[in-house]
């Protein structure tokens, strides 16, 4: 297993109340898998993801990668990168697309050439005259794209994503999730993918996780899902909900 | 009569880079039903719902052939005369309640405070006529929600406080710009089930903007598809999945599907007359 999550937990303390956000969620990644947590928001599945990424406080249980315990450095940021759900916000506004491409290089003490930064841009599908651009002169689904560029710089093994697609519109959504499929297979990427959106999941995800109030309430493959073998109440409830989301709508 | 009646709509702003049309000759008409306008980001959807109020900035622009409301020409309208139809016969739920409430004044106040204001209601009626408003959205605790700040409230609670806020004085016309994207899928259905139940109930008109194919489908009446600024086709919400245009078609290709193939996603390719 490439990621181990067990009985992780996670508790915000602000004005000493508590708040579980995560409460004993366990999962396993495999290699090269696309794993995919769903739920309604505020049912914790993006706080995994920061969690494992540092940006949370790990109250309980253990995160592992290859099977050592994760420890927030470096090498761990070489191994994993995260693209976040808004491209508006998450690119620097007063930084070209050159500066937040080559800051990953530089802080990790690597060649920083010309090369690498249109080979990047070319790889998602950018014209490298973007290069000096800055993001309010692209569009979301560009910006989309050098967020997942700045996340593949340093050539990680694994990409974490969260609501990648949800702010684009459907055309846009398609190709970001073709780009994100084609450079999963060249490069043999490991995903660990957050959507409300079942079909999205389940286009992209080889099992999810339905989450809900933190906890983990169902695990199902891709077959389970798409012939609606959940037994839980949650699962099927969502699965309902999504009806028009089916193969024959 | 129809509700509203707007013909041959234009919306085009003159900026330093020359002349742009964001609304370019849209018509329709809406008697007490639900119309949906959908299109991609940049078609002009929320430009055209904006019009219909006068809602929009210099250096913008509205022309129109007509634009008629209950036998009210907008476009002749003065700005006072909109002023009194604005809120009390045509609302307009914005799309994101982080935005759109006013961050430093309790919900309480903001929803009494037209009320207060425009129909100098005594306070203790515009706090009573506001709790029914919330009751009538479905807020569970609505004496809490009135004394909290908008950023004490979640994204579904925020949309509801706005609906809310938009039904008090109770409009024949509701303009809803994506009141429901910012929102889970089950709150969704909630949210639209409370919008469906005063449509029939009241009797109002709505307008209801997104970019979701799928749920306009299934709740409108009828659907205009928008793309850069035209209205491409008109439907029957119910025929949406059989559209004939193949921009509409393009945009229900490239939506994955549960139990879908892994097969690359259809892209949608523009055809340069569509904009024509």
């Amino acid at each position: 297993m490439l990621i181990e999550i067990e009985n992780l937990s996670v508790t915000f303390t602000a004005q000493g109340r508590h708040v579980r956000a995560v409460e004993n969620v366990s999962l396993s990644v495999k290699a090269k898998e696309s794993f995919g947590l769903v739920g309604e928001s505020g049912s914790g599945k993006s706080t995994i993801l920061r969690a494992i990424c540092g940006l949370a406080p790990i109250s309980g249980g253990s995160i592992r990668i290859n099977g050592k315990p994760i420890t927030h450095n470096r090498a761990f940021s070489r191994k994993v990168q995260m693209v976040f759900q808004d491209p508006y916000a998450s690119l620097h506004p007063r930084h070209t697309i050159d500066r937040t491409l080559s800051e990953p290089l530089a802080i990790h003490g690597l060649p920083l050439t010309d090369q690498a930064i249109t080979k990047a841009l070319t790889d998602v599908g950018l014209p490298a005259n973007f290069r000096f651009r800055y993001p309010h002169q692209l569009s979301g689904g560009q910006r989309q794209r050098v967020a997942i560029a700045r996340a593949l710089m340093l050539q990680p093994e694994i990409l974490l994503l969260d609501e990648p697609t949800s702010a684009l519109d459907a055309s846009v959504q398609a190709e970001t999730l073709n780009l994100l499929s084609r450079l999963r297979q060249e490069r043999g990427l490991t995903f660990l993918m957050v959507s409300h959106d079942l079909a999205v999941i389940d286009h992209m995800c080889d099992r999810i996780l339905v989450m809900q109030h933190g906890r983990a309430v169902e695990e199902l493959s891709r077959e389970a899902l798409a012939t609606a073998q959940m037994t839980t109440p949650y699962a099927r409830s969502l699965f309902a909900a999504s009806a028009d989301r089916m193969l024959e709508g | 009569m129809s509700l509203l009646s707007v013909k041959n709509l234009r919306v085009t702003f003159d900026t330093e880079a020359g002349r742009v049309e964001a609304v370019r000759g849209v018509s329709f008409t809406l008697d007490r039903e639900r119309l949906g306008i959908v299109g991609e980001s940049g078609s002009g959807k929320t430009m055209t719902g904006r019009s219909v109020l006068r809602l929009i900035r210099p250096p913008g622009k509205i022309e129109a052939d007509e634009m008629t409301f209950d036998g009210i020409d907008l476009l002749r309208a003065s700005e006072s005369q909109m002023r009194s139809l604005r809120g009390p016969r045509i609302a307009m739920v914005m799309q994101d309640p982080k935005y759109s409430l006013n961050p430093v004044m309790k919900v309480g106040a903001q929803l009494t405070e037209g009320l207060r204001q425009r129909d100098k209601v005594s306070k203790a009626d515009a706090i009573a006529k506001a709790i029914d408003a919330l009751n009538a959205v479905q807020i569970r605790d609505p004496q809490r929600v009135m004394e909290a700040y908008p950023h004490e409230l979640s994204g579904g609670m925020g949309q509801r406080v706005m609906i809310a806020m938009m039904l008090i004085p109770n409009p024949d016309l509701l303009i809803a710009d994506e009141p429901t994207s910012a929102l889970d899928v089950t709150v969704q259905a909630e949210v639209l089930s409370i919008l469906d139940n005063l449509v029939k109930t009241r009797g109002m008109g709505l307008i209801f903007i997104s970019h979701d194919l799928r749920l306009v489908a299934r709740f409108c009446d009828r659907v205009l598809v928008m793309y850069k600024g035209k209205v491409v086709e008109e439907l029957a919400a119910k025929d949406l999945m059989h559209a004939k245009h193949p921009y509409t078609q393009g945009l229900l290709n490239c939506l994955p599907r549960i139990g879908g193939s892994r097969e690359p996603l259809p892209s949608l390719d523009r055809d340069a007359s569509w904009a024509l």
